[in-house]
């Protein structure tokens, strides 16, 4: 079959479109693909066939037309122009980027295009008198792209402007704190060797005015929820960052009018450090919702309803007025709203975004569809089954913003502290006004130790503890292979006692192949034959393996299929009825001792080795006779014996759980050296999440490893939930950490360092007080020179850089 | 004396300069999009003007 010269799909030679474009013969799976390809190669484009990834599949283009009015509501007016956000289906790669931008900025009209790689959001600005919006869609969509209104959450949004917000703030601090210590220097060192009286009160003068923008202006996040926190009477992290930073300040502008020292450098320093740790906070959270609102936008907000009453009607209407068992109809390239049961037609679909298999799998009568999936090649109806967010893109999407939600624990751990040392301060801090005020009998000396013991208590690297140790750590480990999402993960991690590995595609390379095939009464390669005609239109992973892997054969036609999940499929191939499932399955269908006969001794016990060996059987009946018998393996993973003895040898309890039979899994598990108790068979995606609940309930302390859509359960029910490298986008996201490379012997290496970094958190938090500790009673003595608060507040904040810089080694 | 006076001006000149092209380039979306620039700048200048033929599909423009 000749392929498709813009969207690579494999089209019959009947359906092909042929074209001439630019002297050469070029062929088309549909009119829209040709229109696509003539243009981009009449704009001089070519390239970009060129530059495109190889795996890259655009499918033929939707032939619905752009809705103009429903981007109306997300245009901006800006100075010279317009402006617009709009999110851009069907990107796959960075040359898609390059054609959109390079198309757009030659649109007539249009001033500036940039797409955004991460978000798929391209925001556009044109000039009104010359072109609109509609002929800027019609463009896109002449590149068969579908642009679709930008719905970004309110959430995100959000997220974005605190960003930058932090940013701004902390880059003012920055900027303002380095001329600060150019004062701040020059003063110590008038301090040790004299330094004449105007100048000095110039530089502190100077220091006072580079030091209010950052109180006043970087600091008020903490000045806001600082008063949120003493409103509830609860002693937060901002609390002790304001009454610090805070006293310093004022402390401050006292002394220069008493003519002392300034302590400005301490209020700056504390406030620009602690914004850089939330600024490298934000970051990582910004990022994994990104994710969440690509897979919202794949929702289309419209569809095709069959209306049945005596002639056919086809009416368009917004997807949340659909109710379950209503019929929908699918055109080419149009996106599967929600999920159901195909009544008519088949067709290709692509279901990478869910599976992460990125070859398209043929629906037909009886397959189900699932919502945000791309329809490629051919028309579809079906009958809704689920809506809303019942549908199984939508639990994901929730599955993924719970997991989201859950609180960071190591962060809890320094707020917990902060919780006791902040009253404590306090009090020693009043103690100590009391004292001198009764004993000295004088009121100056009484306020002035008071506030020294505020200025020299607050610990200023202590913003810098976690987020810093956490990102040299996370950075360290993604160069060696494991992502790791964020700090609350590392605190799980540590206490990991109980590994449990998915079999398929974890322990195995989850690429099943079919080994070996025999007819029994037909040819080898007739028995494939049949079996493949009949496969072809189911979706399962074994049928896909006898299509994909059974080598070249020409499929007889094959009629009425049905699928009986679990065992089996049916239906005919020339007129005969054909079934093709498991054992089980077969026996249902065939006298027991029929199936034997035909099987013979040898190939029984043949069969029996199979199993044992960990591959998968299945059994063709063709016209009421056992036909033959095709074997499905799957290879283990070269590393996952040694990996999983390990595990064992540092002593995690490994569990293998997977939803195949109890005899595949023993045989696998026996490969890898794991022991028969240790095994959970015949499990679906929620008895996955049940079995890790059990174990935590004994006490354990779950990690779980999984790739798929089936595991993104028990992925997010486990403490920590580890996808593997080739993950659907599911289980990438429901998981915390990633293994980059597909090679188990780093399972063990991740559960180390996220020890290791958690070692080194509670390393920073002690040096951040430590010093500050030790510096409070000679602030209550009186005897606090101003060269040691100076140097417990520099040291406490190398000792925390240079601590963490730690984790970039070993 | 005065030369260290006017060297502070000069400094503090240059670190407000600094800060005021900081908030510029924050403003201006510097740093909304962290993935992009390493691919773009692998995008070759293009030939296109010898390209550009008058095909059927002036109407799109």
């Amino acid at each position: 079959m000749p392929k498709c010269d813009h969207c690579s799909l494999h089209v019959p030679d009947s359906k092909a479109v042929v074209d001439e474009i630019k002297g050469e013969k070029r062929v088309f799976c549909c009119n829209g693909c040709r229109g696509i390809f003539r243009f981009i190669s009449s704009e001089g484009l070519s390239d970009f066939y060129d530059r495109r990834e190889s795996s890259w599949t655009p499918g033929p283009p939707d032939e619905r037309p752009v809705e103009v009015s429903s981007f109306s509501d997300s245009m901006k007016k800006i100075d010279d122009g317009m402006e617009i956000d709009i999110v851009i289906d069907g990107i796959r790669c960075a040359s898609c980027i390059w054609l959109i931008e390079k198309i757009m900025l030659r649109t007539e009209g249009v001033t500036s295009a940039r797409v955004n790689y991460a978000t798929h959001k391209a925001k556009l600005r044109w000039d009104p008198g010359v072109t609109d919006i509609a002929n800027i869609l019609a463009r896109l969509k002449s590149i068969g792209y579908s642009p679709k209104p930008s719905t970004a959450g309110a959430h995100e949004e959000e997220l974005k402007a605190q960003q930058r917000d932090l940013l701004i703030r902390f880059g003012t601090a920055a900027f303002f704190s380095m001329q600060l210590m150019l004062y701040s220097v020059a003063l110590y060192a008038g301090y040790f060797q004299g330094i004449g009286e105007k100048t000095r009160s110039a530089f502190q003068i100077i220091s006072l005015g580079l030091a209010t923008p950052i109180m006043f202006y970087s600091g008020t996040p903490f000045i806001h929820g600082a008063v949120r926190g003493l409103r509830n009477l609860s002693f937060n992290m901002d609390v002790l960052i304001v009454t610090g930073a805070g006293s310093a300040y004022f402390y401050s502008i006292y002394q220069i009018a008493t003519g002392g020292e300034v302590y400005f450098d301490t209020s700056a320093m504390i406030i620009t450090l602690i914004l850089l740790g939330r600024y490298i906070e934000t970051g990582a959270k910004g990022r994994s919702s990104e994710v969440i609102t690509r897979l919202l936008n794949l929702n289309p907000k419209e569809a095709t309803v069959v209306r049945e009453g005596g002639v056919r009607d086809y009416v368009s209407v917004p997807v949340s007025s659909i109710k379950a068992d209503e019929l929908v109809q699918i055109r080419p390239g149009e996106r599967i709203p929600l999920d159901g049961i195909v009544t008519e037609g088949t067709s290709e679909v692509d279901e990478s975004m869910l599976t992460g298999e990125s070859k398209p799998v043929i629906k037909g009568p009886g397959s189900y569809v699932f919502c945000g999936t791309q329809n490629l090649y051919g028309s579809l109806v079906f009958r809704v089954k689920r809506t809303g967010e019942d549908t199984v893109l939508w639990q994901i999407i929730r599955t993924v913003e719970n997991a989201q939600a859950r609180r960071a624990p190591v962060q809890a751990l320094a707020d917990r502290i902060v919780g006791y040392f902040v009253p404590a301060v306090i009090l020693i801090s009043f103690s100590t006004f009391v004292f001198w005020f009764f004993y000295g009998r004088m009121l100056t000396p009484a306020v002035m130790n008071a506030v020294s013991v505020l200025v020299i208590a607050c610990p200023c690297a202590l913003g810098l503890a976690t987020p810093l140790a956490v990102l040299i750590g996370t950075t360290r480990g993604a160069s060696r292979g494991i992502l790791i999402k964020g700090g609350d993960i590392i605190e799980r991690a540590k206490n990991i006692d109980t590994v449990v590995l998915d079999k398929t595609g974890t322990i195995t390379e989850g690429k099943p192949y079919l080994s070996h095939y025999t007819g029994i009464g037909i040819s080898d390669d007739e028995a494939l034959r049949i079996a493949v005609s009949l496969e072809e239109l189911s979706e399962h992973s074994i049928a896909k393996a006898i299509v994909n892997t059974g080598g070249k054969v020409t499929p007889y036609r094959a009629t009425g299929f049905t699928a009986h999940p679990g065992l089996g499929i049916r239906g005919e191939v020339n007129g005969k009825a054909v079934v093709i499932g498991s054992k089980t399955f077969i026996e249902s269908q065939c006298a027991l001792e029929e199936i034997e006969g035909a099987l013979g001794g040898q190939l029984v016990s043949r069969i029996d080795k199979w199993v044992s060996s960990g591959a998968t059987v299945v059994y063709l009946l063709h016209n009421g006779r056992m036909s033959g018998v095709f074997v499905i393996s799957d290879k283990i993973r070269n590393d996952a014996k040694s990996a999983v003895g390990e595990m064992l040898q540092t002593g995690y309890d490994v569990i293998m759980i997977t939803g195949d039979a109890y005899e595949t899994a023993y045989a696998v598990a026996e490969a890898v050296g794991i022991g028969r108790d240790r095994v959970m068979a015949r499990k679906s995606p929620v008895d996955k999440a049940e079995a890790v609940r059990k174990k935590q309930q004994e006490g354990r302390s779950v990690m779980m490893v999984g790739d798929g859509i089936n595991d993104a359960p028990a992925l997010v029910q486990a403490d920590v939930g580890m996808a593997m490298g080739r993950a659907t986008d599911i289980a990438l996201e429901s998981a915390d950490m990633v293994l980059m490379r597909n090679n188990l012997g780093i399972i063990p290496d991740a559960i180390n360092s996220s020890k290791k970094i958690y070692m080194v958190i509670k390393q920073n938090l002690f040096w951040a007080f430590i010093y500050n500790v030790i510096a409070v009673p000679l602030a209550v003595m009186g005897l606090l020179h101003p060269i040691i608060a100076a140097i417990s507040m520099t040291l406490s904040s190398l000792s925390v850089v240079g601590n963490s810089m730690r984790l970039k080694r070993g | 004396m005065w030369s260290v006076f006017i060297l502070m001006v000069i400094a503090l000149c240059m670190g407000v300069a600094a800060w005021l092209i900081f908030l510029w380039a924050v403003k201006s979306g510097q740093y909304d999009d962290m993935e992009g620039p390493k691919y773009r700048m692998l995008d070759d200048d293009e030939k296109i003007k010898e390209d550009l033929k008058s095909d059927d599909d002036s109407h799109l423009k």
